[in-house]
């Protein structure tokens, strides 16, 4: 484990948390075309409930 | 504080849960070995049906319930730091439920309670198993009364004290259950046993089928709290850093018991008995739940990347191979989170009132369900065990590294099982069969992905015998010469708490809510069966 500095860490309490944003982002970006792709690839194509 | 009661108290709730769980396993893999048909001599709908039943209660009442009540006085005791309140009254609740869980383990082992985890009525099951689920379920209800009190002592000692937020979800929890509970608890004692004693000849399978819907949601989210308490209280310190919000995870757990009681009927979105209206309503509420999710979701990896970043992490995603992968706990959490996206977007498809309809009764289900429960759920119970194995009794794990093997088993082993489960049911093959015994193109399509998921089976029963293994020897290997002195640490907050407002400190405001939406949301949907006509089968049957 790296030592760092006081200025840093306390830098790092403050800041906020932007790979957290960006995880978050990709995951629901992800979610919504996943739920886009069986909703028109799968569901859609395969007709109405008979 | 001597703790040995309580050490003993959890550790004896916590041995009875990883008892069950193994044995579940050893039926799981059973399962997926006879309904592949790989070996014909295993084909036995009979044995099949009793296995499934008994693997799904074991898993899902008794691992969970015995996991949670141990969990929870071990919480409540190193949080609050004080004795659990009336240890008599424990163990009397740890006896009753371990009674149930043998009552009903005779006639599901003998096949005289084949009617599945879910025991829809009108499959009937023999007495026996309704008086022992109900004993486990009073059992538990005395851990949560349990729980109240303690939350109540505390805060009344300590005026104005933000609660610790272990306990703030534990008892959440508790209250969770009680009212989640309450659904099955009506429909055993009204319905079912009524049934198995021959009192009636009739029950509406509907009522019942409404009734389990009110328990039959919420009841995953009694067992993910731990799991998630564990993000909160336990990750942050273990990776070397802070919790990001502790108010984001009250809130969490808050709209969590709220929201995750009023939606049971996503469950029923093909059933008759009840209106489409009454479905979209827990339909919508059903997405409402997602929201607690992402809220922990990004807490809990906001505080892994300042403990990754405090570590020397650098750059937008530099801070993920800082983080300490070779501590359990962090470890399952990264593995957990992981599955609960996978699990997640699978639950997002089942909440979907259009899309249910595509793997309504499918392989899908168990294949979603498994992921959640089993790969994000049961893994952190792996990591909270490990981590509290050690003081519980008093000795050093036996080993780090067979942990991490059996976690890194785990999560393969449950993404091989798994993922074959959801293509099966796209593919069509409903759940809950025992074996095809017909041969078409549609059915030889699935065997390739059956023989996945037993190579997937095999993995996680390897990987549950190590966990029971590295736990038996951390007990049984002789006591450390030096006294051991590992002590729970909770996370601190980055901006540690001061004072709270009521409402984030307390659950009176928050029961008033959910008796409203359980009224709105369950109210007529029950009434309605007590004023139309359905067909012969009165109300309770009588």
């Amino acid at each position: 484990m790296n030592k760092i500095s006081e200025e840093e860490r306390q830098r790092i309490l403050e800041s906020s948390p932007v790979g957290t944003f960006a995880l978050m982002a990709a995951v629901v970006g992800s979610m919504v075309i996943g739920w886009l792709f069986l909703y028109f690839g799968v569901f859609i194509p395969r007709g109405i409930i008979n | 504080m001597n703790d040995a009661a309580e050490r003993k108290l959890a550790l004896s709730h916590l041995w009875v849960a990883f008892i069950a769980f193994i044995v579940a396993c050893f039926m799981g893999e059973y399962q997926v070995l006879e309904r592949s048909g790989l070996i014909p001599a295993l084909d036995s709908p009979t044995v099949y049906f009793a296995s499934v039943s008994t693997h799904g209660v074991l898993m899902g009442f008794v691992l969970t319930t015995f996991f949670i009540m141990g969990f929870g006085y071990y919480t409540a005791t190193t949080s609050l730091k004080v004795p659990v309140w009336n240890n008599t009254l424990a163990w009397s609740g740890f006896w009753i439920s371990l009674l149930g869980t043998v009552m009903a383990a005779i006639p599901l082992l003998t096949g005289n309670a084949s009617v599945l985890y879910t025991f829809y009525l009108p499959i009937q099951a023999h007495v026996a198993f309704y008086f022992g689920a109900t004993l486990l379920i009073v059992g538990s209800w005395i851990w949560c009364g349990i729980m109240v009190v303690m939350f109540k002592q505390w805060k009344q000692a300590n005026p104005k004290q933000p609660v610790p937020l272990a306990m703030f979800a534990t008892t959440a929890n508790a209250l969770l259950w009680l009212w989640t509970s309450a659904g099955v608890a009506v429909e055993v004692l009204f319905q079912a046993i009524p049934l198995a004693l021959g009192w009636i000849d009739t029950v509406d399978a509907g009522l019942a089928r409404t009734l389990f819907a009110w328990t039959l949601h919420p009841i995953v989210y009694f067992w993910l709290i731990p799991a998630y308490t564990a993000f909160y209280v336990f990750v942050p310190k273990q990776a070397g850093g802070f919790l990001f919000s502790d108010e984001a995870a009250r809130g969490a757990f808050i709209v969590l018991a709220v929201f995750s009681l009023p939606i049971g009927f996503h469950h029923l979105y093909m059933d008759p008995e009840q209106a489409k209206g009454w479905k979209l309503l827990h339909g919508i509420g059903t997405f409402v739940v997602s929201i607690p999710t992402l809220v922990t979701g990004f807490t809990v990896i906001a505080s892994l990347e300042i403990a990754g970043r405090l570590r020397g992490g650098k750059g937008l995603f530099g801070w993920i191979g800082s983080l300490p992968w070779s501590n359990s706990m962090v470890l399952s959490a990264i593995l957990s989170l992981l599955m609960l996206i996978l699990g997640g977007f699978g639950g997002i498809i089942n909440a979907s009132y259009a899309m249910n309809a595509m793997i309504h009764n499918t392989a899908w289900v168990p294949g979603h369900f498994h992921l959640i429960f089993a790969g994000t759920t049961v893994i952190m119970y792996f990591a909270i065990a490990y981590y509290l194995w050690p003081m519980l009794v008093q000795k050093p794990l036996f080993s780090n590294s067979m942990a991490l093997i059996q976690l890194w088993t785990w999560f393969i082993g449950m993404g091989i099982l798994t993922t074959p489960w959801h293509v099966l049911g796209l593919l069509g093959q409903p759940r809950r069969i025992s074996s095809v015994v017909y041969n078409t193109l549609l059915t030889l399509a699935w065997k390739p992905y059956e023989l996945a998921m037993i190579f997937g089976g095999l993995i996680l029963l390897g990987s549950a015998c190590l966990f029971i293994y590295n736990l038996a020897k951390t007990q049984l290997n002789p006591a450390p010469t030096e006294a051991f002195t590992q002590q729970i640490e909770y996370a601190e907050s980055i901006h540690p708490v001061k004072e709270l407002p009521e409402y984030l400190n307390d659950f009176k405001l928050w029961n008033r809510v959910i008796a409203v939406l359980m009224l709105i949301s369950f109210g007529v949907p029950i009434l309605q069966f007590f004023f139309m006509n359905t067909f012969g089968s009165p109300g309770w049957g009588y």
